[in-house]
């Protein structure tokens, strides 16, 4: 299964990219296409309106849109019940909806966006492509961040931990003392690595991240940026080029959209100054079509003349 | 041995248990008393099993006003 992404600035034309993308893979096998834009136009492009269950658009071919709002509601919800769980002493007294100001957490939204990324791979396993359109730059970066932050702050959560079940693991030895004597005690402390709660949910998360992230630095997986001949798409395909250099994401198309004859010169500019910045990732150019520029109606936006999927898949082999 | 001596023997390894228990729960949930935290679900997702933790993080902010007395009680000056 190979996994792509669509990335660039808000309005270069993800969405028709990466529709496009969807539709000449469909040709090949069988693709799903995710929307993760909050500001979803997925469905503008394929002239349909899409929720966040699958919709068919042909054989080959399904369509989604995430409902991230929906999503963070429901991840934490999940929370939620596990804390009014363990403090179920809350409920005499009535507090335990108190916790439900959680939901106004901030970076709940990214976390929510990776988990269901996360999700989508390990479940649509009957798909040869899956087809991710992302959200504008800053929120892209960070979500795609995330694990590798999240994997160094686990790891040293998890070394703390382990120094203090090696201490009460002491504890408990110098203690010692008959069975009554620990049940005297009040507090029983959990020493064993298996027996902690916390630690074992740290080591948890911490192979779900590790293997999302070997998915998305891995050989099957791409990232194609889309930008436009004009200075501040170029500006900001640096900044992205950038990130994901940082991020050690495999970068391996960008594609040049809506140049036409107007912007040719600049167009050219553009390709050569991303190129060098980029270690010479190969360019495809799109030119506008008549039917974005004219609003012709029924058009069918996803069908271009340039063969992105090609390009793509030569680049994954 | 006697079951008071071995807790005076455990007693400074409790202290330096329950600071680090301290420590544990100020990374993670730091965000409350202004420290720059990890990604906020990593709390969220741990919270749950974090009784204790937060009982300690609750003591060590009563009794920081009075360093002295706290100092005293570790190394046992009566």
């Amino acid at each position: 299964m190979k996994i792509l992404f669509f990335t660039g600035k808000g309005g270069v034309g993800k969405s028709t990219m990466s529709a496009a993308a969807a539709w000449q893979l469909s040709q090949k096998g069988r693709v799903l296409i995710i929307s993760l834009d909050p500001a979803h136009n997925l469905g503008d492009v394929f002239n349909l309106t899409l929720n966040d269950s699958k919709k068919r658009f042909s054989r080959t071919l399904d369509l989604k849109e995430i409902n991230l709002q929906k999503l963070a509601k429901e991840y934490l919800q999940r929370e939620i019940n596990v804390l009014t769980d363990t403090y179920k002493y809350l409920q005499t007294l009535n507090l335990d909806n108190y916790f439900s100001v959680l939901k106004y957490s901030p970076g709940i939204e990214e976390y929510a966006l990776l988990t269901s990324i996360e999700e989508t791979i390990h479940n649509e396993t009957g798909y040869d492509y899956i087809v991710f359109d992302t959200p504008p730059t800053g929120l892209t970066l960070r979500f795609l961040a995330l694990p590798r932050v999240t994997i160094t702050w686990i790891d040293r959560l998890i070394q703390i931990r382990q120094k203090i079940l090696e201490k009460r693991y002491t504890i408990q030895k110098i203690r010692g003392g008959t069975e009554e004597e620990k049940k005297a005690r009040e507090i029983t402390l959990e020493y064993d690595e298996r027996d902690d709660d916390v630690l074992n949910r740290l080591q948890k998360l911490r192979a779900n991240y590790e293997s999302l992230t070997t998915i998305l630095e891995g050989r099957d997986c791409a990232i194609a940026l889309v930008f436009n001949p004009d200075i501040l798409s170029l500006r900001e395909s640096e900044r992205l080029i950038e990130g994901l250099k940082d991020l050690h994401l495999p970068l391996r198309l960008l594609i040049n959209n809506k140049v036409t004859t107007d912007t040719m010169s600049m167009a050219n500019d553009v390709e050569r100054r991303l190129q060098a910045f980029s270690n010479s990732t190969p360019i495809m150019r799109v030119t506008l079509s008549p039917h974005v520029r004219n609003g012709t109606d029924g058009a069918h936006l996803y069908n271009i003349d340039e063969d992105i999927a090609s390009e793509l898949l030569k680049q994954l082999q | 041995m006697h079951y008071m001596h071995r807790e005076n023997m455990a007693a400074l390894t409790v202290v330096e248990m329950e600071e680090l228990e301290n420590i544990f729960a100020l990374l993670l949930l730091g965000s409350f008393v202004g420290f720059p935290a990890p990604p906020t679900f990593l709390a969220v997702e741990l919270l749950p099993f974090m009784e204790k933790e937060l009982q300690m993080l609750n003591k060590r902010a009563e009794d920081c006003t009075d360093m002295l007395a706290e100092m005293c009680g570790t190394l046992g000056i009566d």
